[in-house]
């Protein structure tokens, strides 16, 4: 590991550990709340990629996350779309 | 309308299909990829018994079986939302919603990822992506690859690779970090190595695997374990070797690696760049099961399955009315189990439909088959699954017995 966690965490965002152990220490946040605050799995794959990561690393920063609950709720669209096709255009 | 919706078109959705359309439901099944046969299409292995498992003709016997029932099949699919109103399921996809009474998740596994600093350099992959690339598309991944994490799916693609004549110069673990655990960690790795049967990388850890179950010998193997690594048909393992970084300007050049100690830790002085131009990184796999969570299923937690699962009965029901679950979205498993399992759900849904007398029968044997694969498998991805299988059976009764359960609300 990097002596200064530069580590991208999530790759679509750009998000780094450091910047997730940093937000995570300074608001005292839910898995969700450092969601919003960092777009950590917010980008174009959805989370495919990092949200396992995520989901470890938060349990790390913030405890009392419920083992049974997913940490980060999966929400619709779980796959990249177009608004014309969620709006029903289907241009 | 078809009377059921698939949701992947792997040996667990295939399976499913055909149980389903044998007693006269439209079943319409639709996957994301190109073609259907799901990771079937990648497999290419010898069992202990000498026979050859060859996942693409075992995907070709299967589809075309569909050919001969009521079964549609609709590749280049991807369903990005799921929802129910009064008795109908609606699945939103970029091909439009599809409507049906009774919904079967067969969507399988995702990969694990282990991020080592500079894995966001191109050339870098997870080990799934180069068994597809060289099995299913059928292109050279590279000259001289490293393969980082060591667990039984790395193993099974290496020897793919092997075959393809890809040329992976060694197996080495990621470097401790707060993201790597147990993968790290030298003992561990040897630990859930000495589970992987015929596909364990040494005559001495196949043959050895009962003896290797004890810690001290394990330890003892550990300390004497070659540092130029114990070979894999010509591939090194090198369990004291740790990737710190994926290094190179616009793409893979190399990798950084250290020596290690038992437990993992990083021997300081020890490190020097080994020449890659690319990387596979083997995590491990976790179900696949974002839609079942969006169609509001409850979880549990089970590690000897893989990680948060649907909860679901033996016959792959959900507490969610008309939606079932079958394949590695319930735990990872061969792709044998995943077909056993389909054809499970395919007839629990049958029964649902039109229950008779014969098809329950069929449901018993078909529920007797997953059994019976289970145990005669030669190697598990998970060594404690059937643990863990039992683990869900009892959150399954625990559930039921709270009442209401009978298609009410979880």
């Amino acid at each position: 590991m990097h002596k200064d966690n530069t580590i991208i965490i999530c790759r679509c965002e750009e998000v780094t550990y450091s910047t997730l152990q940093e937000t995570a220490k300074l608001h005292q946040c839910s898995a969700r709340e450092l969601k919003l605050r960092t777009r950590a799995g917010m980008g174009f794959c959805g989370g495919r990629t990092c949200r396992p990561i995520l989901d470890r690393v938060i349990e790390d920063f913030i405890p009392n996350t419920t083992a049974d609950a997913i940490p980060l709720k999966y929400q619709p669209p779980v796959r990249a779309v177009t608004f014309g096709t969620v709006g029903g255009s289907n241009d | 309308m078809s009377e059921i919706l698939i949701i992947g078109a792997g040996p667990a959705g295939l399976s499913g299909a055909i149980a389903c359309a044998q007693h006269g439901l439209k079943v319409t099944i639709i996957d994301e990829f190109i073609k259907p046969g799901g990771r079937l299409l990648g497999q290419l292995h010898q069992e202990p018994s000498g026979e050859w498992w060859n996942g693409m003709k075992e995907a070709e016997k299967l589809i075309n079986e569909t050919k001969t029932l009521p079964i549609d099949i609709r590749c280049g699919v991807s369903v990005y939302n799921i929802e129910r109103h009064d008795a109908d399921w609606y699945v939103y996809t970029n091909e439009g919603v599809f409507e049906s009474p009774y919904v079967l998740i067969a969507t399988g596994a995702a990969e694990y990822a282990i991020p080592v600093p500079g894995w966001t350099l191109p050339g870098v992959m997870s080990i799934g992506a180069s068994q597809v690339m060289t099995n299913v598309h059928r292109v050279q991944v590279g000259k001289k690859g490293i393969i980082i994490g060591a667990n039984v799916l790395a193993f099974a693609i290496l020897n793919e690779l092997q075959m393809a004549g890809i040329n992976i110069e060694r197996v080495v673990l990621p470097a401790e970090s707060p993201i790597s655990k147990k993968e790290s960690n030298p003992e561990e790795v040897l630990k859930i190595l000495t589970e992987a049967g015929h596909l364990a990388p040494s005559a001495l850890l196949r043959n050895g695997s009962k003896l290797m179950k004890i810690d001290s010998l394990r330890r003892m193997a550990l300390k004497y374990f070659p540092k130029g690594g114990m070979k894999i048909n010509g591939t090194p393992l090198q369990l004291k070797k740790a990737a710190i970084e994926i290094v190179g300007n616009e793409k893979v050049e190399g990798v950084k690696l250290a020596t290690i100690d038992s437990q993992g830790n990083i021997i300081s002085g020890t490190e020097k760049l080994y020449e890659a131009d690319f990387v596979c990184i083997a995590g491990g796999l976790y179900p696949l099961a974002e839609l079942a969570a969006v169609a509001g299923c409850p979880f549990k937690y089970i590690p000897q399955l893989g990680g948060h699962v649907p909860i679901h009965s033996k016959n792959m029901e959900t507490p969610i009315p008309g939606m079932f679950v079958a394949g590695n979205i319930t735990g990872i498993e061969s792709g044998k189990i995943a077909m056993a399992q389909g054809t499970v759900a395919g007839l629990a849904i049958a029964m649902a439909s039109q229950s008779n007398a014969k098809i329950d029968e069929q449901l018993q044997q078909a529920l007797q088959k997953v059994e019976e694969v289970r145990t005669k498998s030669p190697i598990q991805f998970i060594p404690e699954i059937a643990e863990g299988r039992l683990a869900m059976e009892r959150v399954w009764e625990k559930e039921s017995n709270r009442g209401e359960l009978e298609r009410v609300i979880f």
